[in-house]
């Protein structure tokens, strides 16, 4: 069956697979570093349900004010690329903003986006935060996978 | 409503007629007002899920700020299954609260849901009783879950087990729905949902 990830033509990341194991984990690190706990969470602890509007903080002012600003091509015209936001069919000579992800969006339909969480709308690549919590808790997750990778290429190093 | 959510909702519309699934009768969906605040959605129940041949009416709410926030959607069709309410139809679904991404279209949406139902996260339950039959009783899930289909959503072949059950209670003067959803409740033990009728 064609779902969202067929449709944009990409990968499930992790975060959204795993997502609550991450939330999880997010949640445990947060106790282990109790000053950390001035961070906005209101996570309740009645079992294994966490509450369900968790989305990634803004993307990083600075960040997104260095984003470039392209043209649109009389090629991409003819193909009919529409920004992802409004679905508009981009017109020649257009500005467009281009995520590094290579995703292109009219600029006031990616910067409202941008103010609200830090991933792509199509492939969900995130960008740098102004949040530290958050950052921190990217690089945990980042570690634990990087551990996890390391763990399976010695379970396979064993039994190949 | 605001410009971009409104005319993006008529693009989309468009774009859900006329896609395959639509063509496929698998997807629809229908304007309930003329601002485009309310759609009606339709899903068809997977094939070789207990939802098959069933249809599944979806209300859809359309916030100003959409496309950056998502729609609002609930199931109008009773149905059970884990990760949707038995009593109010409300969803619990990522894509529907923090995973959402404004590229997403209505149509990604009725496909998720889809494919929601194929595919059950009874670890992320919206109702919690449903999540516990499906994990400790899956054929008392299955069964009542094809049921619901067959009453609520007009799958075809009735199950006369579980009709016949519902019967039985509605003759000792409770009403279709309670004893439905008690005998549900309780995997189809009559005594037990009798209890919980008279408690
Ligand atoms: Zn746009
Ligand atoms: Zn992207």
């Amino acid at each position: 069956m064609a779902s969202y990830y067929d449709e944009h033509d990409c990968e499930p990341d992790d975060s959204g697979v795993h997502r609550n194991l991450d939330l999880l984990q997010f949640a445990r690190m947060l106790v282990e570093n109790s000053d950390m706990l001035d961070f906005d969470l209101d996570l309740d602890f009645d079992g294994f349900t966490l509450p369900g509007e968790r989305r990634a903080p803004p993307a990083s002012i600075a960040v997104v004010q260095a984003l470039p600003s392209i043209e649109i091509s009389a090629k991409q015209v003819q193909m009919g690329k529409k920004c992802p936001v409004c679905l508009l069919e981009f017109d020649i000579h257009e500005k467009a903003k281009q995520l590094p992800c290579q995703h292109q969006f009219h600029s006031g339909c990616i910067l409202p986006w941008l103010k609200k969480t830090n991933s792509c709308p199509v492939c969900r690549h995130e960008l740098l935060t102004d949040d530290p919590d958050y950052e921190e808790y990217r690089k945990q997750k980042e570690k634990s996978k990087e551990k996890e990778a390391r763990v399976e290429s010695l379970h396979n190093s064993m039994y190949t | 409503m605001s410009n971009i959510a409104a005319a993006r909702i008529q693009r989309e519309f468009k774009e859900v007629v006329k896609c395959d699934e639509a063509a496929k009768c698998a997807i629809k969906v229908e304007m309930v007002d003329s601002d485009c605040m309310e759609l009606r959605g339709e899903i068809a129940g997977p094939p070789d899920t207990p939802y098959e041949g069933g249809n599944f009416i979806l209300e859809i709410k359309i916030p100003e700020t959409y496309p950056f926030n998502p729609p609002k959607v609930r199931f109008v069709t009773k149905i059970w299954h884990p990760n949707i309410s038995s009593k109010t139809g409300a969803i619990c679904l990522d894509i529907l609260k923090d995973q959402w991404a404004a590229a997403m279209t209505l149509r990604t949406v009725l496909l998720s849901l889809q494919a929601l139902l194929a595919a059950a996260e009874p670890d992320d339950p919206q109702d919690a009783v449903v999540a516990k039959q499906y994990k400790e009783d899956p054929q008392a899930f299955e069964d009542t879950a094809r049921h619901w289909a067959q009453v609520y959503a007009q799958a075809p072949c009735n199950n006369p087990g579980c009709s016949a059950k519902v019967n039985q209670l509605v003759d000792m003067g409770f009403t279709e729905t309670a004893s439905r959803e008690a005998l549900s409740m309780h995997s189809w033990d009559v005594e037990k949902a009798v209890e919980y009728l008279m408690s």
